[in-house]
């Protein structure tokens, strides 16, 4: 697993522990996600995957540990200084999170109304140029309520990259979502990532999805990371790694292995 | 299509506010009588033996028709009731006018009648009525037939 | 952990006190984030579009009716001692007083109130103020106080509107219906009615209860659980809180106010 771990680590999660109450989601985390690459963090529900995520993005923090974005330590900066680190984060809720009481425009054009001195009409190209890249046209006027699902993923993909982030957090996109619509996101995620050089985080359990678009997996397991490449996945021979691809995954991933990546 | 559903809403909030604001008006200027502050500013005083139950704003009428309204009650130094009355600055009372507290009705509200005198000199503001009549209560007015004497001076 | 009756009181009671300085917390930070600019304007106008236009009707509505059995049940009572002509008093001085207010208070914690908790509590379990937070807006300034402002602000003007139509409805049953004169209707009104004593104090009531309820309202929202079941417990107890502050707070302001 050398190859991947010698990649510059573009987040990097450190001996991280964190609890809810009684409970221990991690008690000792580490793991690496590396700059301009797709890594997928998979593992069971309740192993934390999303919180990962959460941590990542500063709104969640660990009890002790370091959450290093971008060369920043997120778990100790303050509301301030997280605004900052926050500028070069995407993120991609799970149901998109837009603001529902906002047409499409408003809601892609948002950061931009708030945080430059952009006027409207420069606003409007910068959204019609992200939602083009997405693959829509003609939405502007519509409310999050009356998309379908897949284009509500790909509005929300369309403001997490409007500020031109470098790290683009996405949390399980592929959920409710029909296989096209599963293709055509991870077709563009390839293209964020392979086009633009972003670095994509993405937690999902859709296993064929995942070890197709990947070019790492975490996979979370008891509070532990497993960083690896579909192929030495498959072959690790770890029993929690065996146990959680079962056989068909094993295959693809072995199939996705022999085939060279992509 | 957009910008004017956005502008129509804005317009009917613009409706709402000055509506409820008309309403606030209304309550404080027409029945809260704000309004006729701008018609008082000459104050005289009447002391009372007794003012029954003479309130503050209790209107102040000449020959029924209202000039003012009470502006405050205290104790004087011999214990009596000292009335402030607010009024039309524009009115000329002689020297020698009374002032009295009267029922409207036999049952309702109380207020202040001003019987203007006959001599040639006026009364200027902050001075006192010479001559004043107190409120005239139903109880005592019964006592006094009970016992005979509903004709007796007081 | 020791579990007696004294030691469930004890613990109900500091955490009760803990709440209270939450809210007192947040209510500071809604008044910071009204001063920070910018000044939201575009959002203040759209909560109170919600809160208030798309109230109106409710209000006039309920305003006339209560009008009118004031009117009713003040006439039949007044009747009895041959003071009739003494309804516009008692119409007006009970809804400025009191009903304004306090009617108006709790139809607008049921109509708007709800839906404000609701709406935020929604925001919470659809990660909506988590989305702004990543985009480095503060929900506080951009949901939060937009909605509380409103509440706080349209509070007096529909208590106003309600007493305006309750008036009204009140003169609708006492001259129309009963037949008394419309003219001594209104000049007992008028009589009666102070500005100090009782249309000041029905404004200062309402906005209080205005800003109270903003507080509250957002402040259950804002802390729901991110869940359907947690939304719905945290709009209940917040129309339920709200209720019973409003009536104290009513009470109080009453003493306070000497009359």
């Amino acid at each position: 697993m050398a190859n991947v771990d010698s990649r510059e680590a573009h987040v990097e999660i450190d001996s991280v522990r964190l609890g809810f109450g009684e409970r221990d989601v991690f008690e000792d985390l580490s793991c690496r996600f590396a700059r301009a690459r797709i890594t997928v963090l998979m593992g069971g529900s309740g192993t934390g995957k999303s919180t990962v995520l959460r941590m990542i993005a500063g709104l969640q923090r660990p009890d002790s540990g370091r959450v290093v974005v971008a060369g920043e330590d997120v778990a100790a900066l303050s509301e301030r200084g997280l605004q900052r680190v926050r500028r070069r984060l995407g993120m991609l809720f799970q149901d998109g999170a837009l603001l529902d009481s906002m047409t499409v425009l408003e809601n892609v054009g948002l950061p931009l109304r708030e945080h430059t001195k952009l006027g409207e009409a420069e606003i409007r190209d910068a959204v019609h140029e992200r939602l083009a890249a997405v693959g829509l046209h003609d939405v502007d006027e519509l409310l999050p309520g009356e998309l379908s699902g897949g284009m509500l993923r790909r509005v929300a993909l369309a403001r997490a990259i409007i500020m031109d982030p470098e790290i683009v957090l996405c949390d399980e996109p592929f959920s409710g979502l029909d296989p096209p619509n599963v293709e055509r996101i991870e077709a563009l995620f390839r293209e964020l990532c392979h086009d633009r050089g972003l670095t994509l985080i993405v937690t999902s359990h859709h296993m064929a999805s995942s070890l197709r678009m990947s070019d790492q997996i975490v996979l979370l397991q008891h509070g532990r990371a497993v960083l690896g490449d579909p192929g030495e996945l498959a072959t690790s021979g770890d029993a929690d790694i065996t146990d959680f691809l079962g056989a068909d995954g094993a295959a693809l991933a072995r199939q996705i292995a022999r085939e060279g990546h992509r | 299509m957009k910008t004017s559903t956005a502008a129509v809403r804005d317009f009917v909030v613009g409706v709402f506010v000055l509506a409820s604001l008309l309403a606030v008006a209304y309550l404080s200027a027409s029945l809260g009588g704000l309004s006729y502050k701008g018609a008082g500013g000459f104050e005289l005083v009447a002391i009372f033996d007794d003012i029954g139950g003479l309130s503050q704003r209790s209107p102040v009428k000449i020959s029924g028709v209202k000039v003012g309204q009470v502006k405050a009650i205290q104790l004087d130094e011999d214990l009596r009731a000292r009335v402030a009355l607010d009024l039309d600055p524009s009115l000329e009372l002689p020297i020698d006018s009374s002032a009295s507290i009267r029922t409207a009705g036999l049952l309702g509200d109380q207020f202040v009648s001003l019987e203007p005198g006959a001599e040639d000199q006026l009364l200027g503001p902050g001075e006192t009525f010479t001559y004043t009549e107190s409120a005239l209560s139903l109880d005592k007015l019964v006592g006094r037939l009970v016992h005979g004497d509903a004709f007796g001076d007081d | 952990m020791t579990d007696t009756p004294i030691h469930r009181l004890g613990r109900f009671g500091s955490s009760w006190i803990v709440g209270l300085g939450r809210i007192a917390n947040f209510a500071g930070g809604i008044v910071l984030a009204i001063v920070r600019p910018p000044w939201r304007v575009q959002r203040v106008v759209r909560a109170v579009y919600d809160a208030g236009v798309l109230s109106v009707a409710l209000i006039c509505g309920a305003g006339f009716a209560v009008g009118m059995v004031l009117g009713l049940q003040g006439y039949t009572t007044l009747v009895r001692f041959g003071a009739q002509e003494s309804l516009g008093a008692v119409v007006g001085l009970v809804l400025i007083r009191e009903l304004g207010p306090v009617v108006t208070g709790l139809l607008v914690i049921g109509r708007a109130g709800s839906a404000t908790t609701a709406e935020i509590g929604a925001m919470v379990s659809t990660q909506q103020l988590d989305g702004l937070r990543m985009m480095s807006i503060d929900p506080m300034h951009f949901v939060v106080m937009p909605k509380a402002l409103a509440l706080a602000f349209v509070m007096p003007l529909l208590s106003s509107l309600f007493i305006v139509f309750g008036v009204f409805g009140g003169y609708v049953v006492g001259v129309e219906l009963v037949g008394l004169d419309g003219g001594s209707y209104m000049a007992s009104l008028e009589n009666a009615v102070g500005f100090r004593d009782d249309v000041l104090q029905s404004l200062v009531k309402s906005a209080v209860f205005g800003a109270l309820l903003g507080v509250i309202a957002t402040y259950r929202g804002f802390t729901s659980p991110g869940n359907a079941m947690g939304v719905s417990r945290s709009t209940t107890s917040a129309v339920v809180t709200t209720s019973v502050w409003l009536l104290l707070a009513d009470y109080v302001i009453t003493a306070f106010w000497g009359v």
